[in-house]
């Protein structure tokens, strides 16, 4: 999925460099397929790599942030997600992952892209551009957690929910990549986890371990055991 | 605030977890490049890719959907798939008549036509709605594909699928991250595939 037209130019340049067979006249299947084990392969090891490179630049911020996360969720907050596109599925799953976990504490989450009546009337009345922050002003209030996600970090309807929410003394956890676009010159987000690639795809799969251990850890603070198995999760 | 003694070691914890499944999926590159073949000939025929999982699996489906209606990559044709797990009223309507098993296979019986594929995500393989979803694909003669993780549960001893990709964690969020990274590379080698007609043994014009 494609938030920022700049990404999906790089990645496109990434894919014609990957796949040189692709000039006409030149291949034979076994030698595509062949190539694409290889570009497999690569991407496997640059994903695990890109995780690690996380880990080790965000681990402590992680720790910190899960843990004011938790205080939240102690104090009766609730947590909203949003994001467009993939990131809209991802929005989803981190509210499906708090709200109903695998193991532990369920608590309280809610993805506003969700309801398709309140996001397409936000979309044509009003614009789509406040149709994260509309919600946030309706349900969300002081002590309330935004989750936004954006690969470019340059969706203008996170931008404006999250000013929104910090307006309203919600804690900000945004989750951008490459550079961190516009989200990394907000000024209002208590935490911005950016995911150093310029591919949509990595960025989004590091995200998600992002938002995954951050739930693991909030958890942990919340004194709930992890150690979750997929018996039982669908 | 001062981050509790014990968060650090969780932090390296989650991550450490992460590694194995994530060098794992070279393993599988075979699998996933004879799966996305066998995709990009249904693709050339006009056939669509009817996306299903529950849960977490839904969100999945969603973004399975959005990756081949809306490409990443400008330029590329707009392939046609389908998320099953989006309309809340169906899924809870069906739910409510028919029971939870049903949702899916309902929704596979109106939709399917010879040519498209069903693609059933389950974090553990033992999600009955999703075994039903495969199986009702299969028995209309659609291509299947399955992604799981763990011992692929269910869906492995029943072998309801044509092709089956695990990623190997028995922790549904890790299977979840391992997934993505598996459906991403499958958008992306469709397209590899499908854009070279002869190498599939399909006309050009589809």
């Amino acid at each position: 999925m494609l938030d920022d037209p700049g990404l999906g130019t790089l990645a496109d340049e990434g894919a014609r460099g990957l796949y040189p067979f692709l000039s006409p006249g030149r291949a034979d299947l076994g030698a595509v397929l062949a190539e694409a084990r290889r570009s497999t392969e690569e991407k496997a090891a640059e994903i695990t790599r890109l995780r690690w490179q996380v880990a080790e630049v965000a681990g402590d911020e992680l720790a910190e942030c899960a843990q004011e996360m938790a205080i939240r969720f102690a104090a009766g907050g609730r947590l909203f997600a949003f994001g467009n596109g993939g990131s809209s599925t991802d929005a989803q799953e981190v509210a499906t992952t708090f709200l109903h976990p695998p193991c532990g504490l369920s608590l309280p989450a809610l993805s506003l892209t969700s309801d398709v009546a309140v996001v397409t009337a936000l979309s044509n009345d009003v614009g789509f551009d406040v149709v994260f922050a509309r919600q946030l002003a309706a349900l969300g209030r002081r002590g309330d957690i935004a989750v936004g996600l954006s690969t470019s970090g340059g969706s203008f309807n996170v931008l404006k929910a999250f000013e929104e929410a910090a307006r309203r003394g919600m804690l900000t956890v945004g989750l951008a990549g490459d550079q961190g676009g516009r989200l990394a010159d907000l000024g209002v987000l208590d935490y911005l986890f950016v995911i150093p690639s310029s591919s949509v795809h990595r960025i989004q799969e590091a995200q998600t371990t992002v938002y995954h251990v951050l739930w693991e850890l909030t958890q942990h603070a919340l004194g709930a055991v992890p150690g979750p198995r997929a018996r039982g999760a669908g | 605030m001062p981050v509790t003694s014990t968060m650090h070691p969780a932090v390296g914890e989650a991550f450490a977890r992460r590694d194995r499944a994530g060098r794992a999926l070279a393993a599988d590159s075979e699998r996933i490049a004879h799966a996305c073949r066998e995709m990009a000939v249904r693709f050339r025929r006009g056939g669509k890719l009817i996306v299903f999982g529950s849960g977490g699996g839904g969100t999945d489906a969603a973004h399975i959907t959005v990756e081949f209606m809306h490409p990443v990559i400008v330029g590329k044709k707009a392939l046609p798939a389908l998320a099953l797990s989006n309309d809340s009223a169906t899924v809870t309507g069906v739910s409510g008549r028919e029971g939870p098993a049903e949702v899916f296979a309902h929704q596979v019986r109106q939709w399917a036509d010879p040519a498209d594929m069903a693609l059933g995500v389950s974090r553990d393989g033992d999600c009955e709605n999703v075994l039903r979803g495969l199986a009702t694909a299969r028995e209309l003669g659609l291509f299947t594909l399955a992604l799981v993780g763990g011992d692929g549960g269910a869906v492995v001893r029943r072998g309801v699928a044509d092709h089956v990709l695990t990623a190997a964690s028995d922790d549904p969020a890790v299977v979840k991250e391992i997934h993505v990274t598996t459906y991403h590379i499958l958008w992306e080698l469709v397209h590899v595939l499908y854009e070279q007609p002869g190498l599939i043994g399909e006309k050009a014009t589809a």
